[in-house]
């Protein structure tokens, strides 16, 4: 389970490096980001997770006794709501920026933007 | 003041609060909504100076021990169940620059953000915000979230500026940092999976350095935090935002997020080990010569003060992995060139914004706004490492710490850097100070408040870590005064400043000359006296003369400060003092700029080698006195010829000589004396101070002394070669005064007492006839507005007394007897015949010969032969150029008469060093083993001679016809014009087809193509910041991809 989660961050984190790197679309780069930012995500959760643990919440069945053997890191998992907000902030930003960058020049090729070099 | 400060760090304002009121404010703000756009301006202000007032009040408690650094624990548990703050010293410091800058950024863009909403000031706030936690936190995933968030808020910020140019540049700028992110986030995790704790002080306990997996992770994380300082060539995306953003966001980038990243990484680095260090300090190596390299060839004003700031930051980089952070230098040094970056390029940026003009030779229109125009030479000197500024200090420091540790491949590397960094940064001084100016856009007031006030700053800060670096509360600040002095009041007329500068002068030698060794005396006149006497023509000068006088007063002052110095640090901060000084002198001619430049090269190139020699001097050894000179314990030979050949820059020696015909030929008539009769003197200071450190006789560097000789004579014969072929007057004194040094470098080297006798007469000699014949010829120069020898002509009549001051002080350049030139020729054959140095002799014997060549042509092109039309109704020259002429004339008779009045204290001056085959006196006899020499009888007699010649030659000419010009019945001809009568043009002619190949410009070619090389090789790598911010994402993975695997193979 910890490895198949482990192989499907690293995919989704290297697709989506790959799309961005690769797609000339100004769009398919920022869904690319999304792949990368997903793939991250899944990351966080799985480095947190202990076999057989269940949700980090305390009720009858997790008390606190013994709270520290039946749940799962509960750290990651705060963390990975954060990174989902701030990959959803980025993601919004460059969308932004692809209706600003389509509205000054009519296009979504990266590389009609070489105004600035050298 | 001081009470209230008190009043107020008893009660310490948490800095969590910053955090809070921020976004309070912010959310206030958003709840405004566009339409109360003044509110919340005044409601940003507010904030930022909130902020501001935080951070200083913890820096005053903290630094005066009123208060202890405190930890926050967010939500009252400890980690790494909460998120904890710190705020320490460092944290106090860091926090304070990046609020400042943030308070007056904020008025500084006043104009843009109220035109933009309170949108666009939530997100200037935020980003503020933002920096602050980065800073405080000592919590890994929360400088992570807070990067990120300044990240966004840079991007936003970005597209305040109009144009496809700012929203392509942000969207880069977003591709880049969200793969950076993401490293980041990959590295965070998995140290949080090894150490179980994401709080960076646990962690650093953990020790992750031991442990395989965590140290790939803490390679992630130090790799993503280098990638957002912009490591050299992963930084395309950071440079266009550096051009294309508003100049005020470009300042924040530059100062603000750049010193908060760096002190992330100054974090990050106690839990990376010795291993990481290495890297870190390659990579910031890499950046800064490879930045700067790339920066030679720019011409875009913000690209290229993008391209300095990855430069600058590199440096600071490089320093966190040189040096161990325990060393108790290394907050100073970090400090000292970080606040020079800090001030020096928002300063700049905001500059940028003021002018509104992109292209760098657009910059001459600060010469309208001299306050502007100030603050800009200031902000270039500082990112230099010039003095009085906090980078001079952090430079030396390093320095000398690398050479402690024996990292002399480094301080190359660094040097080189730098030197690449002056090359366009003075250039581009050179530009603001020369070329035509345009017309200066209106400024307003919230846009000049700033950088005036950086530019104080600049100075306070140099100031103030002066004191805290190691002797460096033995430096002498008066000079400095003065200068400040003048520039306060440059607005008054030149006599009122002229006259300052002469007592100023006159003070400081009064203040130096009791107690004074003998050698040391006579440096003093020629410095000191001799800038009287060269600042006395200045009262002819009619206006103001804006900037000249801080400029001579800088050189002066500088020169006096060599005297004066008795450690290595003194020594170094005169002479970068002077150099300063001389350059702003130099470049003031019409046609100075780039002979201005290439003196500024060769003076930064020697400052350098001189520097590095310094380290090899301080390494091994404690202290820095003087006297360490003579016990260098690492790589001796090396030390002193780096410091050598650093001192044969100033003197123009062989190879090193090319930058002076220029500089000394066009500069102003009262600049050339100044900088050729007594400037070049600062060089011939150094490397006596070398070689009386060496040994003397005794010493073990014969080796170096026997080359520097045949430096020197070969030095003469160029100098010489190359003035016989000169059309220009100037130009021909300037190509003599090569030769000249190059007899001094030459007796100096010969080292033994009747050759530094000899080196001391012809320093003396030197300085009192070139001051002369500059002063005459430029005189000249001035009043026909020409330089063209054979565009003169028979000024005898018109000039009797300038023609009598030449006709001295070529009698005495050529040694012909009486004048002290004989002298010095005496005892230099008694020098090389003692020593042995025949060859050489030889060469420069002939040198002298050719010297007879180029004095005929100087007096005779001049003086002789037949007055031109146009100078028909010439004058002698004014009264303010004759008096110092006539003043080293008196000096020149009493050498001659009674040369052992100098020379018997000489003597015995150098006995110590030199104690075989001295001169003996008798009388006014000098007796070497050789022979005698009696001066005052030479003297007597040759006088006497000529007394009855002239007279016998006015008695027999009493009778004879006095003709006009153009009648010349003896050759059958009508001369109608006096080109026709008089050749003066190329007269040579013939001696340049036989001996011309001496001369061609092989020097310069090398020069040339070295240059050349060095600008297309930047040139050709410049071609990667191909503008694709794709291309820019793939740089960035390659980046991380290539330091890894170098870094695995290492591991």
């Amino acid at each position: 389970m910890e490895t198949i989660a482990l192989i499907t961050a690293f995919a989704l984190i290297l697709i989506g490096l790959f799309g961005i790197l690769s797609n000339k679309n100004i769009l398919k780069i920022i869904i690319g980001f999304s792949l990368f930012d997903t793939g991250l995500h899944v990351l966080i959760v799985t480095v947190g997770y202990i076999k057989g643990g269940t949700a980090p919440i305390l009720d009858k069945v997790v008390g606190t006794s013994n709270a520290a053997d039946k749940i799962v890191d509960p750290i990651p998992q705060a963390l990975v709501l954060t990174a989902i907000v701030i990959g959803l902030g980025v993601t919004a930003l460059m969308l932004a920026y692809a209706l600003k960058l389509y509205q000054a020049k009519k296009s979504l090729n990266i590389t009609d933007f070489k105004e600035l070099k050298w | 003041m001081v009470n209230i400060l008190s009043i107020l760090t008893m009660n310490m304002i948490s800095p969590i609060n910053i955090i809070a009121v921020s976004l309070g404010i912010a959310f206030f703000m958003g709840l405004l909504g566009n339409k109360a756009q003044r509110t919340s301006y005044i409601l940003l202000i507010a904030a930022l100076l909130f902020n501001t007032i935080v951070s200083l009040q913890w820096l005053y408690g903290l630094a005066n021990n009123l208060v202890e650094a405190q930890q926050i624990f967010t939500a009252g548990y400890k980690p790494p169940f909460s998120i904890n703050l710190l705020m320490g010293l460092n944290e106090a410091v860091i926090a304070s620059l990046i609020n400042i800058v943030g308070l007056l950024g904020a008025i500084y863009m006043g104009s843009t953000l109220k035109k933009n909403g309170s949108g666009s000031q939530v997100v200037f706030l935020v980003l503020f915000m933002s920096l602050n936690v980065i800073v405080l936190s000592r919590d890994l995933f929360n400088i992570f979230v807070f990067l990120e968030v300044g990240s966004i808020a840079v991007a936003g910020l970005v597209i305040l500026q109009k144009g496809v140019k700012a929203v392509s540049a942000g969207f880069k700028y977003m591709l880049a940092t969200g793969i950076i992110a993401g490293i980041f986030l990959i590295g965070i995790i998995f140290i949080y999976r090894f150490t179980g704790s994401l709080n960076l002080d646990q962690i650093i306990q953990s020790n992750p350095a031991i442990k395989q997996g965590a140290l790939i992770s803490s390679f992630l994380i130090l790799i993503a935090i280098i990638l957002e300082l912009k490591p050299f060539p992963a930084n395309g995306w950071a440079l266009d935002v550096y051009q294309a953003a508003h100049p005020g966001l470009s300042a924040i980038l530059s100062s603000a997020v750049g010193t908060a990243n760096l002190y992330v990484l100054y974090k990050f680095t106690g839990m990376a080990g010795d291993s990481l260090m290495h890297y870190i300090s390659l990579i910031g190596i890499v950046t800064f010569v490879g930045s700067n390299l790339l920066g030679i060839n720019q011409k875009k004003a913000r690209r290229l003060l993008g391209y300095s700031s990855v430069g600058q930051i590199g440096l600071l980089i490089a320093i966190m992995g040189l040096l161990p952070h325990s060393n108790s230098n290394f907050k100073l040094i970090f400090f000292g060139i970080l606040t020079s970056h800090y001030f020096a390029k928002a300063g700049l940026f905001w500059i940028s914004g003021i002018i509104k003009a992109e292209n760098i030779k657009e910059w001459s229109v600060l010469r309208k706004k001299p306050v502007l125009l100030f603050l800009f030479l200031s902000f270039i000197l500082a990112l230099l490492g010039f003095p009085p500024f906090p980078s001079f200090w952090g430079k030396w420091q390093l320095v000398m710490e690398l050479s402690a540790q024996g990292q002399f491949a480094v301080i190359i590397a660094i040097l080189v850097g730098s030197f690449f960094e002056v090359v366009y940064l003075m250039r581009w001084a050179g530009y603001s100070i020369k070329l035509e100016a345009g017309t200066l856009p209106e400024i307003k007031l919230s846009k000049y408040i700033p950088v005036i006030l950086f530019g104080l700053g600049l100075y306070a800060v140099g100031y103030f870590v002066s004191q805290s670096v190691e002797f460096g509360n033995t430096i002498n600040y008066l000079p400095l005064l003065v200068v400040a002095v003048l520039l306060v009041v440059d607005f008054l007329p030149a006599f009122v400043k002229n006259s300052l500068s002469i007592l100023a002068t006159g003070w400081f030698a009064y203040l130096l000359i009791p107690g004074q060794d003998t050698i040391k005396f006579i440096f003093t006149i020629i410095f000191l006296v001799g800038g009287i006497l060269t600042l006395i023509p200045g009262f002819q000068i009619k206006g103001k003369r804006e900037g000249f006088y801080p400029s001579a007063m800088l050189m002066f002052g500088g020169l006096a400060l060599l005297i004066e110095a008795s450690n290595l640090l003194q020594f170094f901060f005169a002479w970068e003092i002077m150099t300063i000084g001389s350059y702003f002198l130099i470049i003031r001619g019409k046609k100075s700029m780039p002979h201005a430049l290439s003196y500024m090269l060769f003076s930064v190139g020697g400052a350098y080698l001189i520097l590095l020699g310094f380290g090899m001097v301080s390494a091994g050894n404690s202290g820095l006195s003087l006297d360490l000179l003579s016990s260098i314990k690492v790589y001796p030979v090396l030390a002193m010829s780096l410091m050598a050949v650093g001192f044969m820059t100033k003197t123009a020696s062989l190879g090193l000589h090319i930058w002076l015909p220029g500089a000394h030929g066009e500069a102003e008539s009262d600049v050339s004396p100044m900088v050729s009769a007594i400037l070049l003197k600062a060089g011939v200071f150094g490397l006596i101070l070398l070689m009386l450190a060496s040994g003397g006789e005794q010493n073990s560097y014969s080796g170096l002394f026997y080359v520097l000789g045949w430096i020197g004579a070969l030095t003469a014969l160029v100098g010489n070669l190359g003035a016989i072929f000169q059309e220009d007057a100037k130009r021909l004194l300037a190509y003599s005064s090569i030769g000249q040094l190059g007899y001094i470098l030459f007796a100096f080297a010969i080292m033994t007492h009747m050759g530094w006798l000899t080196g001391l007469t012809y320093t003396i000699n030197h300085f009192m006839f070139k001051a002369i014949l500059f002063l005459a010829i430029g005189g000249i120069v001035m009043k026909l507005g020409t330089h063209n020898m054979y565009e003169m002509g028979g000024l005898i009549k018109k000039m009797p007394f300038s023609f009598i001051a030449v006709l001295i002080g070529i009698i005495t350049l050529a040694g012909i007897p009486p004048l002290s030139g004989f002298g010095g020729k005496w005892l230099f054959y008694n020098a090389v015949i003692m020593k042995g140095w025949y060859f050489q002799g030889a060469v420069v014997f002939f040198a002298g010969t050719i010297a007879f060549l180029y004095l005929f042509k100087l007096i005779y092109s001049v003086f002789l032969g037949q007055l031109k039309d146009n100078h028909r109704n010439v004058k002698e020259l004014s009264i303010w150029f004759l008096l110092p002429q006539y003043i080293l004339i008196i000096g020149i008779m009493v050498f001659s008469a009674k040369p052992d009045l100098i020379l018997k204290p000489i003597g015995n001056a150098i006995a110590m060093a030199f104690p075989s085959n001295q001169l003996t006196w008798e009388g006014t006899k000098a007796l070497s083993t050789l022979g005698y020499w009696d001066a005052t009888t030479i003297m007597v007699v040759i006088g006497g001679m000529f007394v009855v010649l002239l007279g016998w030659l006015m008695f027999m000419s009493r009778k004879a016809q006095k003709v006009e010009q153009f009648n010349m019945v003896y050759a059958a001809e009508r001369p109608e014009r006096p080109e026709l009568t008089h050749v003066s043009h190329n007269i040579y002619a013939g001696y340049n087809k036989a001996l011309g190949f001496l001369v061609a410009p092989g020097i310069t070619n090398f020069w040339n193509y070295t240059t050349n090389l060095v600008e297309s090789t930047g040139n050709f790598i410049r071609r990667i910041y191909s503008g694709n911010g794709q291309s820019y994402a793939i740089h960035l993975v390659s980046y991380i991809v290539i330091v890894f695997i170098i870094y695995l193979t290492a591991i």
